[in-house]
């Protein structure tokens, strides 16, 4: 491994920064992003480093996946593979042929609209028209007119809140079939979270002893229990126990006083180290 | 009412998020569904989870049911006979045919 820190470069399996840098800023030059100031030649981390890539741990440390995914590296699998697999292709090619009942909906309400502002314009006509016959027959001519016209305009919009109510009820029908298939797809998903679940917890007692052991002989309190849920100790014993127990040959940025240098963490952890002091 | 039901995990997930935030405006909760308020806000909880899932959101205004008002006499004595028949293994077709009540077809026909 070779790093650059502010200006300084470091070279070798163990590593000891004391430049004013993070060790969150260390840990993603190791994942291979850009950082200001610190670049880290290394071969690429594997999934495991998402769990120990950085210790202590920013986030609560998810010990069961930490392990199954340590499991995996060293070549279990989980008895659970094909069928998740299997679920994993049927949701793929699942689909669900939608439509936009929402655009439906709303020519429904406007034509609902429409009509009733009609019928209320026809109903004033009539008045007027009523008013006019009765105070002067030849002056409702006009009023008689624009009734006319307010009467088949009404006729026209109603025949097309009717077609509008008949093409929405048609698409409800056919989202009803797709929420059929959108309820069948959920199951799968619901199944496939379960197998995943169970796969996880399978794979992480596959090296659960190895585990337990590192806890036993590093540095820190921890009680590891019969299996990840009864694991009783701190996070940062817990990430370096995983560490211990995974094949890692990217770096470890470890910013925990456990070890008493560098070189005495890559030995103990069996994976290369760059550590930094405490924050 | 309005009933809110969700056919995936990432709109179930939200259903139970706005549940836990909103325990006044949520008359109800199974699972992947809810009954809301018939408020704006229920209205406005219910239209947030169909703007984020879209069709994965299904929403039905719902209304309690008055028998007495809704419900022809014909079906609601069936209920009420079918429920009091002798032998609880008679099927209903069986328990109407020959009687004045309705036969099944003609419920399933006819929309309420």
């Amino acid at each position: 491994m070779n790093a650059v820190v502010a200006g300084r470069t470091y070279e070798g399996r163990a590593i000891d920064v004391d430049a004013g840098v993070s060790a969150a800023a260390v840990a993603r030059a190791v994942r291979g992003e850009d950082v200001d100031g610190v670049s880290v030649s290394c071969p690429s981390p594997t999934p495991v480093h998402d769990y120990v890539g950085l210790i202590p741990p920013v986030d609560a440390f998810d010990l069961r996946g930490a392990l199954a995914t340590t499991a995996r590296a060293l070549g279990h699998e989980a008895p659970q593979r094909e069928a998740i697999e299997d679920l994993r292709t049927q949701l793929t090619e699942f689909e669900v042929d939608g439509i936009d009942v929402a655009a439906i909906r709303r020519r429904v309400a406007e034509a609902g609209d429409d009509e009733a502002h009609l019928r209320e314009r026809v109903a004033a006509l009539r008045g007027r028209v009523q008013a006019l016959r009765e105070a002067d027959g030849e002056t409702a001519a006009d009023a008689e007119a624009e009734l006319e016209s307010a009467i088949t305009e009404l006729s026209e919009v109603e025949t097309e809140r009717i077609a509008a109510e008949q093409s929405l009820s048609r698409a409800e029908a056919r989202e009803r079939a797709a929420r059929d298939r959108r309820e069948r797809r959920l199951e799968l998903a619901d199944r496939l979270a379960n197998l995943e679940r169970g796969a996880r917890a399978d794979l992480a007692a596959t090296v659960y002893d190895e585990f337990t052991a590192a806890v036993a002989t590093l540095p820190g309190d921890g009680d590891a229990g019969g299996e990840p849920g009864e694991y009783d100790g701190d996070a940062v014993t817990a990430a370096l126990g995983v560490a211990r127990v995974a094949p890692l040959r990217a770096p470890v940025v470890l910013a925990a006083d456990r070890f008493d240098d560098a070189a005495t963490a890559a030995d103990r952890l069996d994976a290369p180290v760059v550590r930094l002091p405490r924050p | 009412m309005l009933l809110v039901v969700t056919y995936s995990q990432a709109a179930r997930t939200t259903l139970r998020n706005v549940c836990r935030s909103h325990e006044a405006t949520v008359v109800r909760r199974f699972g992947r569904a809810a009954l809301f308020e018939a408020t704006e806000l229920g209205a406005f909880l219910a239209l947030r989870l169909r703007e984020k899932h879209g069709s994965e959101v299904q929403i039905e205004r719902t209304t309690p049911l008055n028998e007495y008002e809704d419900v022809p006499e014909s079906v609601q004595e069936a209920a009420a006979a079918y429920e009091k028949r002798d032998k609880p293994s008679t099927p209903y077709a069986k328990f109407a045919a020959g009687t004045d009540h309705p036969d099944p077809e003609r419920l399933d026909a006819s929309e309420l």
